[in-house]
């Protein structure tokens, strides 16, 4: 192999890049349009959801609860009339409303505790609260002899801990891995339709010489876009992180790597720009649903499960979750499983990909 | 390998599907020979230069350059090629490309030289997405020439190319094959053929006939290259 050759190509992709600047834009500016959006979301929304009381209880217990409710961080209690409730779930202003009848204490005082809660039921995410806050004012009525106070302690984490470190951390790994393997495949894929792909081949380049270029001028922006998106995480969102920045980095550089590679083999297979972009959801989203991301793994069905076993984007995100959420560092064997596994699909890649790479046309 | 030859196709045979598009041609090009290949669209010219090259495998046949059995990828170092479309980096200079396509040949490159030869000294630094049709016509031949190739496979290079500046080609083409370099080119422009010292007639994949202009126009009783073509090629002038 031939180092002067794989620099001309490094070299050549660069100067493209250089070129290319809506290119760069998708590659630098994207990442944290991406990021700011997911972290407005989760941190930047009113979380808590608008619930009616109506307090109809002729005893004091009805008035204690509905007070606990008003204090509630996870509810925004809105006082409402008992008959106006429907109407407003219809009408979208409330995701549910509680209701204390008339005999709520007297029942309170025979050991039957019977609020009334309606709920509007179509989103199930937004019930939790409800019943959570809820579950927590009830506490209010136990008699003044017994404290409900919990000692909770966290292994990992925190109380502070939100959605946003949670996905944070594997949306740094995979933002890199979906931007680098589209420009990976489009651009190679353009070698082919341009004609240079030909020219290239009647050259004394080695198929080997052509990947390794490729993948080093791409490995250099993607690094590039890594720090910068490692950096905005931490620094930015502020997002969790208990490891070392250095492993973080590690596993970002080898999501980079699998990406272009994954790029340069899956670009034998297409022939026009077009049909290379159908690998995206035919590729990329899968992973996305079964890696771990939005669900986790072990409440998948278990026939799922053996799938995610075998995607090498579970073990980047599980990978990347250890270091920043646990601290896990490399003496631990399951960062040492999942690091193993997403570098032995590098090298599974980059030779699929030399091996796919043909240098006859017929 | 005997290097007597620049390009010694042996009986050469290949097939895509149904169609044959090489059907058992032999051709012999001499070093420091400028030689066209001509034969009407589909004929088999583009392929037999992808088979000298060694981007198209031969089912039966042998394929030599400069003395090497093709495939051989040291010898192609050799070797310039320029493809029928202008197959270049749209996204950066011209100057760029040449210094990339000299590069992966393990050349340093004449870039000033070839530069001066097509007339794009004025537009080096330009994006080549920039230049006319034409322009990148000849940036393309730039690459091709750049490495100083020993051999040089030209398919239809003067297309788009205006014909002040194609009569320039020719005589640089003419300098080179002086200086030792040896050229295949494929036309159908009968002008062109005309500078050639030998022509191959190519139609379905067969070499129907070879020899100088003046062999080619003797060897179908007429006096026009065009006329010959079409009488030796089975198709009437009128």
């Amino acid at each position: 192999m031939s180092g002067h050759r794989v620099a001309a190509i490094t070299r050549r992709l660069l100067h493209q890049f250089r070129h290319d600047r809506r290119t760069l834009a998708l590659l630098f500016v994207a990442p944290l349009v991406i990021l700011s959006l997911l972290g407005y979301l989760i941190r930047g929304g009113t979380s808590a959801p608008d619930v009616g009381v109506a307090n109809q209880d002729q005893g004091p217990a009805g008035a204690t609860v509905a007070s606990a409710l008003e204090k509630s961080s996870k509810i925004h209690a809105v006082t409402i009339n008992a008959a106006d409730g429907d109407a407003k779930l219809k009408d979208g202003s409330l995701v549910a409303y509680i209701v204390f009848p008339p005999a709520f204490s007297q029942l309170a005082q025979q050991s039957t505790i019977a609020p009334e809660i309606h709920l509007e039921g179509s989103q199930p995410g937004a019930q939790a609260p409800v019943l959570q806050a809820m579950q927590d004012a009830l506490a209010s009525l136990a008699s003044s002899a017994i404290r409900f106070q919990p000692h909770i302690t966290y292994l990992h984490g925190g109380p502070n801990l939100d959605q946003l470190d949670y996905f944070g951390a594997a949306f740094i790994g995979l933002i890199l891995f979906f931007l680098v393997f589209v420009v990976t495949i489009v651009s190679f894929l353009r070698e082919r339709s341009q004609g240079t792909l030909e020219r290239l081949m009647a050259s004394p380049l080695r198929r080997g010489e052509i990947v390794v270029g490729y993948m080093l001028g791409f490995t250099i922006l993607a690094l590039v876009q890594a720090v910068e998106v490692l950096l905005f995480s931490l620094y930015v969102l502020k997002v969790h992180n208990e490891g070392n920045v250095l492993l973080i980095f590690g596993f970002e550089v080898l999501m980079a790597i699998s990406a272009v590679n994954l790029g340069i083999f899956l670009s034998m297979f297409a022939r026009t720009e077009f049909q290379a972009v159908q690998f995206i959801p035919l590729v990329i989203v899968p992973q996305v649903l079964l890696c771990g991301i939005l669900f986790p793994i072990s409440t998948e069905p278990q026939s799922l499960q053996y799938v995610s076993d075998v995607l090498p984007l579970t073990y980047a995100v599980n990978g990347l979750r250890d270091v920043m959420l646990k601290g896990a560092d490399l003496t631990w064997p399951s960062l040492q499983l999942d690091a193993g596994i997403v570098a032995g699909f590098c090298v599974l890649v980059i030779f699929a990909g030399i091996g796919t790479l043909r240098r006859r046309i017929a | 390998m005997s290097e007597a030859f620049a390009v010694d196709v042996d009986n050469v045979v290949k097939s895509f599907g149904t169609l044959r598009a090489l059907d058992g041609i032999t051709l012999r090009v001499r070093q420091g020979e400028i030689y066209g290949l001509l034969g009407p669209n589909g004929s088999g010219k583009t392929t037999l230069i992808r088979a000298v090259v060694g981007l198209i495998a031969p089912d039966s046949g042998t394929v030599a350059v400069l003395g090497h059995r093709m495939p051989d990828l040291n010898i192609l170092s050799s070797v310039g090629y320029m493809t029928q479309a202008a197959a270049l980096y749209p996204d950066i200079s011209v100057e760029e490309n040449l210094r990339f396509f000299a590069a992966i040949s393990g050349a340093d490159g004449n870039v000033d030289e070839v530069l001066r030869v097509v007339e794009l000294e004025q537009r080096r630094k330009s994006v080549v997405a920039t230049l006319s049709g034409g322009m990148r016509q000849r940036c393309s031949l730039a690459c091709a020439l750049v490495h100083r190739p020993r051999l040089l496979l030209l398919d239809e290079p003067t297309v788009g190319v205006d014909p002040q500046l194609r009569v320039q080609f020719w005589e640089h083409f003419r300098e080179m094959a002086a200086a030792g370099t040896t050229i295949l080119v494929s036309s159908h422009v009968m002008d062109e053929a005309e500078r050639c010292q030998r022509l191959g007639l190519i139609r379905f994949g067969k070499l129907l006939a070879e020899g100088s202009p003046n062999e080619v126009r003797a060897a179908a009783g007429t006096n026009n290259l065009e006329e010959a073509f079409l009488k030796l090629s089975g198709r009437t002038s009128e």
